[in-house]
């Protein structure tokens, strides 16, 4: 299945940059993250547990980036097994352009999903996938531009 | 199915308790949902409370207009009620067509509501009949209980008591179900109530549940499925998946909507 949005970040895009490769912003920003430890540059892996619903399963993967092309570019791709609940992996070409001092950040992903989790969920994996993209993009947007009141999850 | 601990709650208090000294709990009401999750192993709560027998959480009660149904009523009763059928047939109508007799013999409106799935029945009912979800410490409106895909406005220890609405003068439900699951590719409830004409669509939004405010502007001037026919639907939000795509269903929202105002009685 294939996603796309776009986000207009308030913040320069060396620094829009610099936080796409920073695991720590990045662990603060995917739904559910609650390990993602970095072992080179451009290699990271994660623990990440995902409930939807009455669904509740843990997945152990690792997330890579490939086509770097700082500031401008790069592939985020991520590979997880949940044990008995499948497997899911996916991946995002993101783009960052310049506006004035604004970052315009967009994104294609794709994603797939196996096991278990796709034969009982294959009626909700879409717009779960969606949701889940688009928490994460919106929490990282969230991370650069800090707002009173604002709430993370 | 891993292991698992079962309590049965005698009281609401006793399950607020017994859920809030689990490490990983969940309620258990007729389990249609989270006991097949917990077979399939996608699901392992450290602790099962079960809600189902406690007693003042059963039963319906018509008083006047109002109608007051216990969470833990399952869909037949809630079907074979004749208070209910006399005061508001639309409710009883929906429950008779839920899954199937299995799942209506055990599942709890208490139960689907907690869950929201996008495509249960029951939250198309409470959102356009306005109802009011009554919790152990609260009472919250359909509106705001009812957030996105499978999120309600519940927190984690918080048990569904019974819901309440008034009986409208109007209203049906029309569903498509899906024909293995019978779960609704889309339903629509269409209500004439006090304020106003009502059109809740479930099935179809990638949300969830959601109030289809530009046919119940049309029905609040011309009370009529034709009104209807003016009314753009488009399939921006809505959900797509190998049973339908979002144009389809669009287009499905459009027609079951058309069926319930000819349908309301």
């Amino acid at each position: 299945m294939e996603l796309k949005g776009e986000y207009r970040i308030a913040a320069s895009k060396a620094k829009v940059w610099a936080a796409l490769n920073d695991a720590e912003t990045l662990e603060g920003c995917i739904p559910g993250c609650e390990e993602l430890d970095k072992s080179s540059d451009t290699e990271m892996s994660a623990k990440v547990a995902l409930k939807i619903g009455p669904v509740k399963a843990r997945f152990k993967g690792n997330v890579t980036l490939e086509n770097l092309d700082p500031p401008n570019a790069y592939s985020i791709v991520g590979e997880g097994q949940g044990g008995v609940a499948g497997f899911a992996k996916g991946g995002a070409d993101v783009q960052l352009s310049e506006d004035g001092d604004e970052t315009i950040l967009s994104y294609q992903a794709n994603a797939q999903v196996g096991g278990k989790i796709a034969q009982l969920g294959s009626r909700l994996i879409q717009s779960t996938a969606a949701k889940l993209a688009d928490k994460f993009f919106a929490n990282f947007r969230d991370a650069l531009e800090p707002q009173e009141g604002d709430v993370k999850d | 199915m891993y292991e698992t601990k079962y309590h049965k709650a005698s009281s609401v208090a006793d399950a607020v308790s017994l859920i809030g000294e689990s490490d990983d709990g969940k309620l258990l009401s007729g389990g249609q949902t989270l006991l097949p999750t917990m077979k399939a192993r996608l699901a392992a709560p450290s602790d099962l409370v079960d809600i189902s027998g406690i007693a003042n959480m059963h039963g319906i009660k018509v008083s006047g207009s109002t109608v007051t149904i216990g969470a833990a009523t399952t869909h037949a009763e809630v079907a074979r009620n004749a208070d209910l059928q006399a005061a508001c047939g639309s409710v009883a109508c929906l429950a008779a067509g839920i899954g199937d007799a299995a799942v209506r013999h055990l599942g709890t409106i208490g139960g689907s509501v907690a869950n929201n799935d996008p495509a249960a029945d029951y939250p198309a009912a409470l959102l356009a009949l306005g109802a009011t979800i009554t919790t152990n410490t609260r009472e919250i409106a359909a509106g705001d209980f009812f957030v996105g895909l499978f999120e309600t406005a519940l927190s984690d220890d918080e048990v569904i008591v019974s819901v309440s609405f008034d009986a409208p003068s109007k209203a049906a439900y029309a569903k498509f179900p899906n024909p293995a699951s019978r779960y609704a590719m889309v339903g629509v409830f269409a209500a004439q109530t006090a304020n106003g004409a009502r059109v809740a669509v479930t099935g179809a939004g990638s949300d969830g549940v959601y109030r289809q405010s530009d046919m119940e502007a049309a029905l609040d001037s011309d009370w009529a499925a034709s009104a209807l026919a003016g009314v753009q639907v488009g399939s921006e939000g809505l959900l797509s998946d190998m049973h339908a795509d979002a144009v389809y269903r669009a287009n499905l929202v459009k027609v079951m909507a058309g069926r319930a105002v000819a349908g309301c009685a």
